[in-house]
C-alpha cells in the first residue's frame, strides 16, 4: 500500500545549529527550563563573585605605599598589594645576598639552556641530555648558589658540566640546521669519514680530553663567594628542594617498584614494607623524623645540616610515592611483552631497559607530572620545620614591622603563584600524553 | 612414574650441560637476597648502635615510661575529660588521635557530598555550570593545601568579628554564632527517658530495612515496584516522634550565652578547626570531583542509550544503570583520598589546631625528647588507620570483582 499525497509538504524549520551564537546560547544554556533558571543563578553568582574580586583585588587595590598604615589610609577595603610588591625580591630570592642574585638567574637560565634541545624536534640523542641533565647539571647549579672553596671532585663534575653544557648546546645547533649529532658532525669536519670506527672513536676522546683540560684549566680561576643554606629562601629554595626531590624520586622509584615485583622474596617484602611505611604517613611526620632522629642516628661530631636533612626526607618520601606509580605503569605492560623479551634472549636487566620500561614510562607521563605537582605544592611543608621557602616568605611578611597584619595578599598571591605553574604542568602534560599515544585510533 | 621420568630428564640434562656456579639463576636469586639482606641488617645494626651509643653520650632516657608523667600544658580543643597538673602524656596522645579522627571524619564526609555534587555539576549539559565547576576544580587543585589552609585562618576566620559583634547564623535566634573565637552552637542535653526514643529509633530503622527487603523480594517475583521513601520516612519519623513527646521530650539544648567577654555554654568550634575543615572539605572535593567525573565517564554511553531505549526514566538511567557501574571506578580512588584527609589533617601544625602531630609530635615532643618513641607512636597511628582503610578497599575490590565478569 502507498501513500501519496498530493500537497507539497511545508518546509521545516532549519535545526537549531550551534553554529550561530542564538543558537549556541539555547543549547548550551536554555534548552529546559530548568536549565535556564540554573543559568541565571550561575550568571549571578558570577557576578557577585568576580565584582567582589575584582573591587578587592583591582579597583580598590593599592600597589605602591610605603607601610599597611599608608595603605589603609588609600583605602581602606582594597587588598594591599604594595606590602608584596616591595617583598618580591624576598619571595623569589629569600635572604640571598643581594648582589649575588645574578647567580641564581645564571643557574635558571643554564638549565633552560641544557633542557631546551628536548623540545627541539630534529635534535638527536635526547635520552643522552636528559640524563646528564640529572647527573651533572646539579653539581654546576650546586657550585653557583653555594659558592666557596672546590674540592678535587667538585672541580671535575664542573668541569664536566661546563664541557657537556657547550656541547649540548652545539649539538642542539648542528641538530637544528643539519640533523646530524655533534660526533658525526665532527668527523665530517675533520674529513675522517672514511676512516675505520675505532680510530674515529679514538679521535672523539682525544677531542674530549683536549676540551676537558681546557675547560678544567679555565674554571680554575673561577671561584665564587660563599653563600650558606641559611640564607637561601623564597620559591628559589622551593626549587631547589622539588627540583632534588624531583630528580631523584624518578630513579628511586623505579629501583623500588622493580623490588616490590620482584621474584626474590626477601627483596620484595623489604620494597613493599619501605613503601608503604613512607605512603600511609603524613610529609610532615617523615619532616619531623628527619630533624629529630637523624642527628641521633649520625656518629658523634658529624653534623648534617637542616636543608640536608629535608632533602633527604623528601627524596624519601617521594620516591615511594614515585614507585607506586611505576609499579602501575609496569602492570600496564602485557605479559606477552616479556615473553617476547625471553624469547630473544634478553636478560632481566636487557628486558626491562629496553623494552619494558620505555613502554612503560610513557605510559607513566601523566601521573609522573602529577606526582611532580605533588611534590611541588607538598614543599611548601618544609615551612613548617622552619626553613624560610617560599610559604615561609610569604607568612613573614605579616611579621614585619610595616606590613604587620598583612596576611591574605601574601598568601593569595602565592597561590595564584603555584596555580600558573601547576596548572601549566598538568595541561602540558595533557598534551603530551596525546602526543606520545602510540594507541591505535580508528 | 611420571616423577621418577622427570627425576631421569634433569639427570641427563645436567650431565650434558655443565653446572656453572656463577651463571645458574638459583644461586644468584639467593646470593642477591643475601646481600641485600646483609646490607639492610647492616644499616639496621649501624643505625642501633649510633643511636644508643648518642643516646648514652647525650644522657637522655629511653623507654615508654614518659606516657605517664604529668604533662604540664593543655589543649584548647578536646574530645575526653582532661586537666592541666594531673593529665599524663598519655593523655595528650589520645586527645590528638581523638581531634584528628574527629576532624578527619567531618571532612571526609562533608568533602565526599561537595565532591559528589561538584562531579555531577561538571558533567552538566548546562556550558556555564559545568565550566564553573571546572574552574573551581582548576583552582583548588592546583594550590598546594597548606596555603589553602592558612589562607582560611589567617584570611577569614582569624578576622571575624569580635565576641559582642558576632555573627547571627540562626537568623535572629542567637543560638549559632560565629565570631573570630570559633563557631558556637547549642548542644543537646538528654534527659532521663531518651533511651526510650533511642530504642524506638533503632526499631524503626530494623523495621524499614525488613521492609526494604520484602519490597524488593516481591519486586523480583512479581515485578511490582512498592513505594520505598515515604514508608521509609514515615517509620523513621513518626514512630520515635511520637515516642519522644509522650516520654515528655526529654531533651534539652544548652544554649551559648554572652556571660561578660565571651559565649558560655553549648558547643564551641575554635576558629583552627573551622579552617582547617573547611580547607581539607574543600581540597578533596575538588580532588574527589574529578575521580567522580572521571568515573560516571568510564561507563560505556551504550549503557546509557540501551536503557533510555527500554524506557527507563532520565534519573533511573542514573540509579539503576551508570551509577552502578561507575562505582568501581569511583570508589578505590575515593577511598584513598579518605586516606589522604586524614593525612593531610596533620596541615594542623600549621595553624594550631592540637591534633595528633601538633601536641603530640611537636610540644610533646620539645618538652620530654624521646625522639624515636614519640615519632615511631605517631607514625604508627597513621599506618594503622592507613592499614585499616586499605583493608576496607580490599574487601570492597574483592566484592566488586564477583559482580563483574
Amino acid at each position: 500500500m502507498a501513500i501519496i499525497t498530493k500537497e507539497k509538504t511545508t518546509a521545516r524549520a532549519a535545526p537549531l545549529s550551534d553554529k550561530s551564537l542564538i543558537g549556541w546560547l539555547r543549547l548550551n544554556l536554555f534548552n529546559s527550563v530548568f536549565n535556564t533558571i540554573l543559568t541565571v543563578v550561575t550568571v549571578y553568582i558570577i557576578y557577585i563573585t568576580v565584582e567582589g574580586l575584582l573591587v578587592w583585588g583591582v579597583i580598590d587595590a593599592v600597589w605602591i605605599a610605603d607601610t599597611r598604615r599608608a595603605c589603609f589610609a588609600i583605602s581602606l577595603d582594597g587588598a594591599c598589594w604594595a606590602g608584596v610588591v616591595s617583598w618580591l625580591d624576598n619571595i623569589f630570592y629569600g635572604r640571598y645576598p643581594r648582589e649575588e642574585l645574578w647567580r641564581i638567574n645564571l643557574g635558571g637560565l643554564l638549565l633552560v639552556i641544557w633542557m631546551a634541545p628536548l623540545w627541539l624536534p630534529r635534535v638527536k640523542a635526547k635520552v643522552t641530555i636528559g640524563l646528564t641533565t640529572v647527573f651533572l647539571y646539579p653539581f654546576l647549579a650546586g657550585y653557583l648558589f653555594a659558592g666557596g672553596d672546590k674540592g678535587l671532585f667538585m672541580q671535575i663534575m664542573i668541569s664536566g658540566a661546563i664541557l657537556c653544557l657547550v656541547g649540548n648546546t652545539l649539538h642542539a645547533f648542528i641538530g637544528v640546521f643539519t640533523g646530524k649529532g655533534l660526533p658525526e658532525f665532527l668527523i665530517a669536519l675533520l674529513g675522517k669519514k672514511a676512516a675505520p670506527e675505532k680510530s674515529q672513536r679514538n679521535i672523539l676522546l682525544g677531542i674530549l680530553a683536549v676540551c676537558f683540560a681546557v675547560v678544567y684549566m679555565l674554571q680554575m680561576g673561577a671561584s665564587f663567594e660563599t653563600v650558606s643554606w641559611t640564607k637561601w629562601g623564597g620559591l628559589f629554595l622551593t626549587l631547589v628542594i622539588s627540583g632534588i626531590g624531583i630528580a631523584s624520586a624518578l630513579p628511586g622509584g623505579i629501583i623500588l617498584a622493580l623490588g616490590r615485583r620482584s621474584k626474590l622474596p626477601i627483596i620484595r617484602v623489604l620494597s613493599t614494607a619501605f613503601i608503604e611505611l613512607f605512603r600511609s604517613v603524613p610529609l610532615i611526620t617523615v619532616l619531623f623524623m628527619a630533624t629529630t632522629m637523624f642527628p641521633l642516628f649520625m656518629p658523634e661530631g658529624f653534623v648534617l645540616n637542616k636543608l640536608t636533612q629535608v632533602i633527604i626526607a623528601v627524596c624519601l618520601f617521594n620516591a615511594c610515592y614515585m614507585a607506586e606509580t611505576v609499579r602501575a605503569g609496569l602492570q600496564a605492560i602485557p605479559q606477552g611483552q616479556y615473553e617476547g623479551a625471553h624469547t630473544i634472549g634478553l636478560g632481566y636487566w636487557g628486558t626491562m631497559g629496553f623494552i619494558i620500561m620505555p613502554q612503560a614510562l610513557k605510559h607513566m607521563i601523566p601521573n609522573i607530572v602529577g606526582s611532580f605537582i605533588g611534590l611541588l605544592k607538598d614543599t611548601t611543608l618544609v615551612s613548617i620545620i622552619g626553613l624560610f621557602d617560599i610559604l615561609g616568605m610569604l607568612r613573614s611578611i605579616s611579621r614585619d614591622a610595616p606590613w604587620l597584619g598583612l596576611h591574605k595578599e601574601p598568601l593569595v598571591f602565592g597561590a595564584m603563584l603555584f596555580f600558573l605553574i601547576c596548572f601549566a604542568m598538568s595541561k602540558y602534560s595533557r598534551r603530551l600524553e596525546v602526543k606520545l599515544s602510540t594507541d591505535h585510533k580508528h | 612414574m611420571a616423577v621418577t621420568d622427570s627425576l631421569k630428564k634433569t639427570a641427563r640434562v645436567k650431565s650434558i650441560e655443565k653446572f656453572d656456579f656463577f651463571h645458574d639463576e638459583r644461586v644468584r636469586s639467593v646470593f642477591y637476597q643475601l646481600l641485600t639482606a646483609a646490607a639492610v641488617g647492616w644499616v639496621a645494626w649501624y643505625l642501633f648502635t649510633a643511636t644508643s651509643q648518642n643516646l648514652e653520650v647525650r644522657g637522655m632516657k629511653s623507654g615508654f615510661a614518659f606516657l605517664g608523667v604529668e604533662a604540664g600544658f593543655g589543649t584548647d580543643f578536646k574530645l575526653i575529660d582532661y586537666t592541666i597538673g594531673t593529665g599524663t602524656y598519655g593523655d595528650i596522645f589520645l586527645i590528638g588521635i581523638l581531634n584528628t579522627l574527629y576532624i578527619s571524619a567531618l571532612a571526609i564526609l562533608a568533602s565526599t557530598i561537595l565532591g559528589f555534587s561538584v562531579g555531577v555539576l561538571r558533567l552538566s549539559s548546562n556550558w556555564l555550570v559545568s565550566k564553573v565547576a571546572l574552574t573551581f576544580v582548576e583552582i583548588f587543585r592546583n594550590t598546594p593545601l597548606l596555603i589553602q589552609v592558612i589562607f582560611w585562618y589567617t584570611g577569614i576566620f582569624s578576622l571575624l568579628p569580635k565576641v559582642k559583634k558576632s555573627f547571627d547564623l540562626s537568623g535572629g535566634a542567637e543560638v549559632v554564632l560565629l565570631n573570630n573565637r570559633g563557631l558556637y552552637m547549642p548542644w543537646p542535653v538528654p534527659g532521663d527517658l531518651l533511651w526510650m526514643t533511642g530504642l524506638t529509633l533503632i526499631l524503626a530503622i530494623v523495621g524499614a530495612i525488613g521492609y526494604r527487603w520484602w519490597t524488593k523480594m516481591r519486586q523480583n517475583k512479581t515485578g511490582q515496584i512498592a513505594p520505598v521513601f515515604l514508608p521509609f520516612a514515615a517509620l523513621v519519623i513518626i514512630f520515635p516522634g511520637v515516642v519522644f513527646f509522650m516520654s515528655g521530650s526529654p531533651l534539652s539544648w544548652d544554649i551559648p550565652v554572652l556571660e561578660g567577654f565571651n559565649f558560655v555554654g553549648g558547643a564551641t568550634l575554635p576558629p583552627a578547626f573551622l579552617a582547617l575543615f573547611v580547607a581539607l572539605t574543600i581540597y578533596h572535593a575538588a580532588h574527589l570531583a574529578e575521580t567522580v567525573r572521571a568515573g560516571i565517564l568510564s561507563v560505556n554511553k551504550g549503557q546509557q542509550d540501551a536503557a533510555r531505549a527500554i524506557g527507563l526514566r532520565e534519573n533511573r538511567v542514573m540509579s539503576l544503570v551508570v551509577i552502578p557501574q561507575a562505582m568501581p571506578a569511583i570508589v578505590p580512588p575515593m577511598i584513598s583520598l579518605w586516606m589522604n584527609v586524614v593525612k593531610n589533617s596533620s596541615l594542623a601544625i600549621a595553624i594550631g589546631y592540637p591534633d595528633l602531630v601538633s601536641v603530640f609530635m611537636q610540644t610533646s615532643l620539645n618538652q620530654v625528647g624521646h625522639a624515636i618513641e614519640i615519632v615511631g607512636m605517631t607514625m604508627a597511628f597513621y599506618m594503622f588507620v592507613s592499614l585499616t582503610i586499605s583493608g576496607l578497599l580490599n574487601i570492597y575490590n574483592k566484592r566488586v570483582q564477583l559482580v563483574v565478569r
